[in-house]
């Protein structure tokens, strides 16, 4: 039973087929890749992983439980976060808060305990608001952690949204393009941490245009062409696959 | 962490800072409500509270008490929709229903089976709290243009209802003789016993939004408001926060109805039409989006305005007009969220003039 596991996938939208048939797993504790051109079917994946849109056909397991028609706020209680290609994060919200609500499940109480601000809602936001700066702390945010998060910059941005993910305490987490728009310093940076959840014991699956930072990060890579898988496995041998260098990289040999 | 240098703060920055500190104290800051706060009170809530205190005793008069009880309702109103419009960040042209239902509940238990008012009171939020729970749970799932019509819908079929249930609710005459609000013998027959009891239950309601606001379910509405896919993909059911705002800004309208049928001891359906709902989407806008003193400075405002332009009868709609789309050009996100963000940015700008903040990463 492998930890996640995407088999025969088709997702069609109006005529258009975004997936034709892919089937692949993810083991627990690696980095795995996702790259392939504009429109190959990464992000659809991903929407179909979370739960925001519903396959036309196939099978999405995760830790051998069949997510494929759950609701997204049930797939991410079984422990599956995700961050958003276009940036979402709460501009309404301070930074702190942002990382709070990702906290949102674990945190018990409903609406009347909560506008009664019971003993034990008092604690468990005292504890929150100490976790949450502990998430801060990691991400380097915690000097402004009452900001408005809207006034972050783009990168700084991107990295909160990991934290909200983090906040979770999921056991995987989806990033959808986390590298895009941010500059090579920033993507260093970036790229540690990742390594450094992944350290933590959390699965990271990643879909990413950066193709240097992929192949550094990621156990392993999978490469999508036309909604169809064209190559799976060690990031240097997917580098040099004939089939994936001509579909993606046209012709550009890539730097391992 | 920031870092500043307190030695640089030098006596002529108390020509700013003292000002500055002055004025915080009486403007509202709408944009760091819902910001965690180390304490429930701060200094500010005392000033309120001792105003709204001595107000009636200082200005003895009979007229501006009634005006403050009503302003005292309105802003009940618009602190139970400024939680669904401006922190859930849905739309409702029909909260003066829910607003009616609470005034015909408690008309209709008092005077047909002699229900003491403050029973009355409770079941008023309650019938309205679980009408909003059967209207919230199909029509919640709609969304902006959508989410207006269905809830204007609601408003104008309560309004049919109430005109045509004659048994029940008396028709277009409606129900007299509602009694006074009483509470263990003592009975609030006076405008200025009211205007305590009134603004007594207005402040309670504040502090149980204030609560909710700084809970996770705050949180949650306002990831809501902001990114529906984000807040759904961490665990916030997105459905049941909605419907949970919508609940209880109807239970608050329910206390609202339940107060003003016995300050008014009648109620009749042309109180609580789409007249009323979009006066309280204005006190809501005009006091600012997601923030809750701004609604009842915007309810204060706006009843005493009308109750001004009252005087010049048929000219006053027009002048009503007109001011109000004066302060939307001036104020677009309601005057408090305003003179707010103009303080912040003076006190930073003054701020970062002498002393520098060494922001580490």
């Amino acid at each position: 039973m492998s930890f996640l596991s995407v088999e025969e996938i088709i997702k069609d939208y109006d005529g258009v087929r975004a997936l034709n048939g892919v089937s692949l797993h993810v083991r627990r504790g690696i980095i795995k890749g996702l790259i392939g051109p504009n429109g190959a079917g990464k992000t659809t994946l991903f929407h179909l992983i979370s739960g925001m849109e519903r396959p036309t056909a196939g099978k999405i397991s995760f830790k051998g439980m069949d997510i494929k028609s759950m609701e997204p706020h049930e797939i991410s209680l079984l422990g599956v976060g995700r961050t958003f290609q276009t940036l979402q994060i709460w501009g309404n919200m301070t930074i702190v808060e942002n990382i709070m609500a990702g906290m949102h499940t674990r945190l018990k109480g409903g609406f009347l305990s909560c506008g009664l601000w019971l003993p034990w809602i008092k604690r468990r936001e005292k504890e929150a608001l100490e976790e949450a700066k502990e998430i801060l702390e990691f991400l380097g945010l915690l000097g402004r952690w009452k900001w408005p998060a809207a006034q972050l910059s783009f990168a700084e941005q991107k990295i909160l949204e990991i934290g909200r993910v983090l906040a979770m305490k999921p056991e995987l987490i989806l990033l959808d393009e986390p590298a895009a728009g941010l500059t090579p310093t920033e993507v260093r940076k970036l790229a540690e941490r990742i390594c450094q959840i992944r350290n933590g014991g959390i699965t990271i699956f990643i879909v990413e245009h950066h193709m240097g930072m992929v192949m550094e990060i990621a156990d392993e890579v999978a490469v999508f062409d036309n909604g169809q898988l064209i190559a799976e496995g060690p990031p240097d041998a997917v580098g040099k696959d004939p089939q994936v260098i001509e579909a993606y990289l046209k012709g550009k040999r890539v730097n391992a | 962490m920031v870092v500043i240098d307190h030695k640089e703060f030098r006596k002529r920055d108390f020509l700013y800072v003292v000002p500055f500190w002055l004025l915080s104290l009486i403007v509202p800051d709408p944009h760091l409500d819902h910001l965690r706060k180390e304490s429930r009170f701060r200094r500010r809530d005392l000033f309120y509270l001792g105003a709204l205190l001595l107000l009636p005793l200082i200005w003895s008069d009979k007229h501006l008490h009634h005006l403050m009880v009503l302003a005292g309702i309105n802003g009940i109103l618009a602190l139970g929709l400024s939680l669904f419009l401006g922190y859930a960040g849905q739309i409702s042209l029909g909260h003066a229903a829910f607003f009616g239902i609470g005034a015909y509940t408690t008309a209709i238990l008092t005077t047909r089976y002699a229900f003491p008012p403050f029973v009355a009171f409770w079941a008023s939020a309650l019938v309205a709290a679980a009408l909003a729970y059967l209207i919230g749970s199909p029509i919640l799932k709609l969304k902006g243009y959508f989410l207006a019509l269905a809830t204007l819908g609601f408003g104008e079929i309560f309004l049919v209802v109430v005109r045509e249930a004659h048994r029940l609710t008396g028709g277009v005459i409606g129900i007299f003789g509602i009694p006074w609000f009483s509470l263990a013998g003592f009975a609030f027959d006076t405008y200025l016993k009211q205007y305590y009891l009134i603004w007594g239950v207005l402040i309670g309601l504040l502090i149980f939004s204030k609560n909710l606001i700084r809970s996770k379910i705050g949180r949650a509405f306002l990831a809501v408001a902001a990114s529906e896919d984000a807040a759904s993909t961490v665990g916030i059911k997105v459905a049941q926060i909605k419907l949970g705002a919508f609940v209880i800004g109807g239970a608050f309208a329910g206390f609202a109805g339940s107060l003003f049928a016995c300050v008014m001891s009648t109620a009749n359906p042309e109180a609580f039409g789409l007249n009323l709902s979009i006066l309280i989407i204005m006190m809501v806008i005009l006091g600012g989006m997601g923030n809750l003193y701004g609604p009842i400075a915007g309810a204060i405002f706006l009843t005493w305005l009308m109750d001004i332009l009252g005087k010049y009868q048929e000219y006053s709609l027009p002048i009503y007009g007109l001011i109000l789309i004066l302060l939307l050009i001036s104020f677009p996100d309601g005057f408090g969220t305003r003179l707010n963000i103009r303080l912040i940015y003076l006190i930073s700008y003054f701020g970062r003039k002498k002393r520098r903040e060494r922001v580490e990463l």
